[in-house]
């Protein structure tokens, strides 16, 4: 039983993410979807389960957290860690191996059990798991869903009663996501109890008993799956929610169609890697303001199309037309720009506005000072890049795009982990890019997110060019078999 | 292995690997000649080789040899002021080569795992040992965040090429610089958290799902090693 009593929290130097009063009850064998918009204060609440607050993370904290009976404030981080198993967001840094099954079996290292024990609880681990293909493999040739995978065994193995997620599918294709209920499902027939903060919330409606929904630090409902189906869409936006049901969700038809203007053909393209075929046979054109949602699993070399537009991936066969004249590499790589998942990597100045002018050896002034005024950037022009939230860094990146006139775009998963508020504006600010005349692509697993926005879904798995559909009102059903709806 | 995991190459206990470390050091340091430098790096390739970083190792002795005769062809030149300079560098890079090649090959020979195992078992601090676990878990993930930030760089037209280095050295380093910063704290923050919640910090004997311990090829390797330094120190004058 976790028991939350009077919990009052804030964060030392940041404003978001406290929280303000909580009592919660968890009873055994429960499983509970912890929801809200970003900054509410659910992952602060999975860090007081887990003991990362006060441990980790600093700052000023009233009230009690007691796990079975026990006031976790007496525990260590490894007593704690015994009965509490974290799975976190990011699949690139959560493993501390480098191969699969030392990963797996590293929570039991810790603990200190004995050899014979621990390969046999390794072995039962991914054959509960089902994840006998992952065994022996090293971590960063996996790809993300996989990775995640081999997270969730590492807590699996070391048999913890309670499990705690946060944000588990940000990275997930829907396959992977499909796995990860299975998974949850698993531990949860095993009579663990669950705490998964999340923002998709499609996947866990017949997995969850209680459904608690957080604003501004406070809970704000605590709702049963059925309550909660029953919200109207309306009520679900405001409260900034993402879809609980995606077969409700229709594409919108909104963003302009092909149009006749083909600015950009690609004939025939193959792309390689180390002289390995990755994806072969691709044939595309596409018109001034179109939306191209790219979609496939993880791993299926969607990343590699994207850096090939880019010309930032030069082993490719066939031919890029621009305006019917054939580009190579280095054209592509003036024309287009790519705003990347961790946008961190792209942002090198110490202020927004030397960052629009970073590199660039004539500036022009009134064109970044409308830039920066369209995309909203204005009152934080002397702000430190790293000071902004994610949404704001992304748009400096977008204005960065535009500043050196880039006429191709490509996102690569600008939506994971966002709320639905935040989701909407990115939708917003692509259909204004749209609007400006620019081809642009998008790289996602976010459904909603494809149906906001794009004109084009592109469909790459097995080596080939499985799709091309338009987004009309004929292909909807397509569309959802795509996504395994 | 006896686990039936493939292994390229031979094993070798990370204790073991610190302690060559520590003979490659004095060798190098107090190597009499450049011969016998030479030899030191060949030998270090050789350990390379058999704990299977093939390539590596052979890169690595085809460009010291090329610092090799770089170094015979400046004592050649007349002496003056540019000579000076040129032989204060690469006095400095001979003693500092064998012993970066060879962190090169423990780095990426051992696991997290088994170090922290070994050391666990030799009883020193998990103050001193955590910290270097999650040094060593960090390094490949500085070659992913690097082709990042090199894409990047490439979008804004400042490629990370020698050229642009030397024209706009402050510009170049500040797009490395930055972005990996950034990167290396969010990074270290979300790999401490993942490792504390999995009971690193448990001070039970650690176990390990691979077997470690010394073996017959530790002494060999650490005899070769001794065998070069007593070499150097003693029969200085053959080379």
């Amino acid at each position: 039983m976790i028991e939350l009593k009077n919990i009052t929290f804030s964060y030392e130097r940041r404003e978001q993410g406290g929280l303000r009063n909580i009592n919660l009850t968890v009873k055994n064998g429960e499983c509970i979807l912890l929801c809200g918009r970003s900054g509410c204060g659910k992952t602060t609440i999975t860090r007081l389960v887990n003991g990362l607050i006060p441990r980790f993370y600093d700052g000023e904290l009233t009230g009690q957290v007691v796990i079975d009976g026990k006031d976790i404030a007496d525990l260590t981080m490894y007593e704690i860690s015994e009965k509490v198993g974290s799975v976190f967001q990011n699949p690139r840094t959560q493993f501390f191996n480098t191969d699969s099954d030392s990963e797996i079996a590293f929570g039991l290292e810790n603990q200190g059990m004995p050899t014979e024990v621990l390969r046999q609880r390794v072995e039962t681990t991914a054959a509960d798991l089902e994840i006998q293909s992952l065994r022996n493999r090293s971590l960063h040739a996996l790809s993300g869903g996989e990775k995640q995978k081999v997270a969730f065994a590492s807590v699996y193995a070391m048999n913890p009663d309670i499990y705690l997620l946060d944000e588990p599918s940000s990275n997930l294709d829907m396959d992977a996501i499909q796995d990860l209920r299975k998974h949850l499902k698993l531990v949860k027939q095993q009579g663990k109890t669950i705490l998964i903060a999340e923002h998709r919330l499609y996947y866990l409606m017949d997995v969850v008993d209680r459904i608690v929904y957080m604003e501004q630090g406070q809970i704000a409902g605590i709702y049963t799956p059925e309550q909660f189906r029953a919200i109207e869409k309306d009520e679900r936006k405001r409260m900034g929610l993402r879809a609980v049901d995606l077969h409700e969700v229709h594409p919108q038809f909104t963003s302009p169609g092909a149009t006749e203007n083909k600015i950009l053909k690609l004939q025939d393209v193959g792309l390689y890697y180390k002289k390995q075929a990755i994806v072969e046979h691709i044939n595309l054109s596409a018109g001034i303001g179109e939306i191209i949602g790219v979609v496939g699993h993880n791993g299926a070399g969607k990343t590699t199309l994207s850096r090939t537009l880019c010309g930032l991936h030069k082993e490719a066969s066939g031919q890029f037309l621009w305006n019917e004249k054939a580009q190579d590499g280095k054209e592509r790589l003036r024309r287009s720009y790519m705003v990347m998942q961790d946008v961190n990597f792209e942002l090198f100045a110490d202020s927004v506005e030397a960052e629009c002018s970073f590199g660039i050896r004539n500036p022009d002034k009134s064109l970044i000072e409308t830039t920066m005024d369209s995309l909203g950037l204005l009152p934080y022009r002397t702000h430190h890049p790293n000071t902004l939230s994610g949404g704001q860094k992304q748009r400096v990146a977008v204005a960065v795009s535009m500043i050196c006139g880039k006429e191709l775009l490509v996102f690569d998963e600008p939506t994971s982990g966002l709320d639905f508020d935040s989701m909407e504006q990115v939708a917003l600010l692509i259909q204004k890019l749209s609007a400006m005349g620019k081809v642009i692509f998008v790289v996602t697993h976010d459904y909603e997110f494809v149906c906001r926005t794009c004109s084009r879904v592109l469909h790459i798995d097995h080596g080939e060019q499985c799709d091309d559909l338009p987004l009309v009102p004929d292909n909807e059903e397509n569309l959802k078999k795509l996504f395994s709806i | 292995m006896s686990n039936g995991e493939k292994r390229r190459g031979l094993w070798i206990d990370p204790r073991t690997k610190i302690l060559l470390l520590l003979l490659c050091v004095l060798s190098a340091t107090m190597a009499p000649s450049l011969l016998y430098e030479m030899l030191v790096v060949a030998l270090v390739a050789c350990f390379g080789i058999v704990c299977g970083k093939v390539r590596y190792s052979i890169i690595g002795v085809i460009v010291y040899g090329g610092f090799y005769l770089l170094t015979q062809a400046v004592l050649q030149m007349p002496s003056g002021n540019v000579q000076v300079m040129l032989i204060a560098f690469l006095g400095l890079v001979h003693k500092v080569y064998p012993c970066g090649i060879l962190s090169g090959i423990i780095i990426s020979t051992t696991k997290v795992g088994e170090f922290l195992s070994a050391m666990n078992r030799s009883h020193i601090s998990q103050k001193i040992v955590i910290p270097v676990a999650v040094m060593l878990r960090y390094v490949p993930t500085i070659r992913e965040d690097w082709h990042f930030i090199k894409d990047a760089m490439r979008m804004r037209d400042v490629s990370p090429n020698l050229k642009n280095f030397i024209l706009h050295p402050a510009m170049t380093i500040e797009c490395i610089y930055v972005p990996l910063m950034m990167a290396a704290s969010k990074t270290a923050d979300e790999l401490t958290v993942a490792s504390v919640t999995r009971g690193i910090e448990n001070p039970t004997q650690r176990t390990s799902y691979v077997r470690i311990g010394f073996g017959i090829a530790d002494l060999i390797v650490v005899l070769a090693f001794l065998a070069m330094f007593l070499v150097g120190q003693f029969y200085g004058e053959v080379f």
